[in-house]
């Protein structure tokens, strides 16, 4: 809890990359992934949303970026659609990871900026702390304090800050989650590219 | 302690204490399907944040046990008569002693604060220990188990390469940018040789011609002159589509022949091949999430890198520079020792 109040005192000044101040996980923020990141397969430049038109890879692309079948399952799923001549293979092959990698990388995006947006409620709920803790502060230094007043407002500091700090941990889960997405895209590019071995 | 009267306390002293919480990456990891027949030598993984190393047959390329360490493991290696693994578990300021028959740590060793790399002399009697938090290289007698020393160098020592000869150890600093040569006889540096920004590792060819130094934030190796504590030439990397700052150089592995090197290109998820006469590089092999360290099978036939993000170990066949299979071992894998049996 001290950590907690220590925090609030400090404005929430825990953004480490000054680049990005609403940012506030650990993990440096890369604000899109990159295809040459997770993907030494064909060129998908020229698809486009040409994987949207086949009803078979958008199902399975809506399936996969799901992120609720096993990965032993989606790569099963993977190679039981990348079927046919060396060519449809190829075709099949970039018009998934192209799905795959659009949707995945927007919901990688959605839950960034939902991230930074919660960080910022914390700023606010921390200025508040903030400020309560000063009026405490000023009670405290008058030589007759309000007692009453000092209780009540402890009381209030002590529930806020509470709040904060499940808050913050909640934060912290949540910072995890774009490196889940990110590892599920790899493992299923992984799969994709190993379809076509 | 009540957490209310833990607040109550705190508001009333008005004295603040700041701990910033620090986390790592929980992952996914994946097995893949491709089998591979390999001969029988057993890879020892350490797992960073699990605090565990995994052990792998390469025979079935499968994790047949998984070893609890001391806090945050990094560097590797098997001990010169193959009878046990040295693990630095750098949070508890020691090198743990692992038997390599039950699998048990049996011994720590004195490794002064912070260990994360260290280098064997051929004879496996010294160890020498980067001390990353306290600027000094620790030797160590491997037998009787005591310090013999400490070597001041640059801020922030970390990766070490010893000469073939074992006369000069090379102990990379990550904030002064610079390689130190250290005369292991006088223990005194003999020269400085500054490579690009944040060098990771050093790696000597086995005729002794050169050392291979990687800059994790330069995303460069520089190849030095150990004669002449000259660069001669800087390897660059560059993948389409990548920015810059993805490609960061970290581990490297030369065949014993001296023909190619392996360089581990960290959150750019690939292994460079480089032409080790020319330098050039050759090809770039996708394999994990932030690959960070690798090591050869005894027989070279393959490599195996450890991807700290995606938590698991790639197969490389060297012949054919195939990525031919994916293991899944614990969280953050970070380096990688291979046994004879």
């Amino acid at each position: 809890m001290a950590i907690a109040i220590e925090l609030v005192l400090r404005g929430v000044a825990l953004a480490a990359d000054p680049r990005f101040p609403d940012w506030p996980c650990n993990q440096v923020k890369v604000p899109e992934i990159s295809v040459a990141a997770v993907w030494a397969g064909p060129v998908i430049d020229d698809v486009g949303d040409a994987w949207e038109k086949d009803p078979a890879i958008r199902d399975l692309v809506a399936r996969l970026a799901a992120r609720r079948p096993p990965l032993e399952q989606a790569q099963k799923a993977i190679s039981d659609v990348i079927t046919g001549t060396e060519s449809e293979r190829q075709t099949k092959a970039k018009l998934l990871f192209a799905g795959l990698f659009k949707s995945l990388n927007d919901e990688r995006s959605d839950v960034m900026r939902g991230i930074e947006r919660y960080f910022r409620k914390q700023k606010e709920f921390s200025a508040q702390i903030r400020s309560t803790i000063l009026q405490l502060r000023e009670l405290q230094d008058r030589p007759d304090p309000d007692q009453s007043r000092v209780d009540e407002l402890t009381n209030r500091v002590e529930w806020d800050t509470r709040v904060f700090e499940e808050r913050r941990k909640t934060i912290n889960f949540v910072c995890e989650v774009p490196v889940v997405i990110e590892q599920r895209l790899f493992a299923l590019a992984r799969a994709i590219q190993q379809s076509l071995e | 302690m009540t957490p209310t009267t833990s607040i109550r306390g705190f508001l009333r002293r008005r004295r603040f204490h700041f701990t910033r919480t620090r986390h790592c990456l929980l992952g996914l990891g994946v097995f893949a399907l491709i089998g591979t027949q390999a001969s029988a030598f057993t890879a020892y993984v350490s797992n960073e944040k699990s605090n565990t190393v995994s052990v792998i047959d390469t025979d079935k390329f499968t994790v047949v046990n998984t070893i609890k360490v001391g806090q945050r493991p990094r560097g590797i290696e098997l001990t010169k008569d193959g009878k046990s693994v040295l693990v630095a578990v750098g949070d508890d300021d020691t090198i743990q002693v692992i038997d390599v028959r039950t699998h048990e740590i049996v011994a720590t060793l004195p490794s002064g604060p912070d260990p994360e790399l260290f280098t064997q002399d051929q004879t496996g009697k010294i160890l020498y220990v980067a001390n990353e938090n306290d600027n000094t290289v620790t030797i160590i007698d491997l037998h009787r188990r005591v310090p013999l020393g400490e070597v001041q160098v640059g801020v922030e020592p970390e990766g070490m390469g010893l000469s073939p000869d074992g006369k000069i150890l090379v102990a990379t600093s990550e904030t002064t940018n610079m390689a130190h040569f250290i005369d292991t006889e006088t223990r005194r540096i003999v020269a400085n040789v500054l490579v690009d920004a944040r060098p990771r590792f050093a790696e000597f060819k086995r005729d002794g011609s050169e050392v291979w130094v990687s800059s994790e934030i330069g995303g460069t190796v520089s190849v030095i002159d150990p004669v002449k504590h000259e660069v001669k030439k800087k390897i660059t990397f560059d993948i389409p589509g990548l920015r810059k700052e993805a490609i960061q150089a970290v581990g490297i592995s030369i065949t014993k022949d001296g023909k190619t090197g392996f360089v581990a290109l960290g959150p750019a998820n690939r292994i460079a091949v480089i032409n080790a006469a020319t330098h050039e590089v050759q090809k770039y092999l996708l394999v994990g999430q932030r690959v960070w360290h690798m090591a050869f099978t005894p027989d070279e036939k393959y490599l195996l890198t450890t991807n700290g993000v995606s938590n698991d170990v790639s197969i490389i066949d060297v012949a054919n520079l195939k990525v031919t299979k994916t293991i899944q071992v614990g969280e953050l894998p970070w380096g990688i020792a291979i046994s004879q049996q």
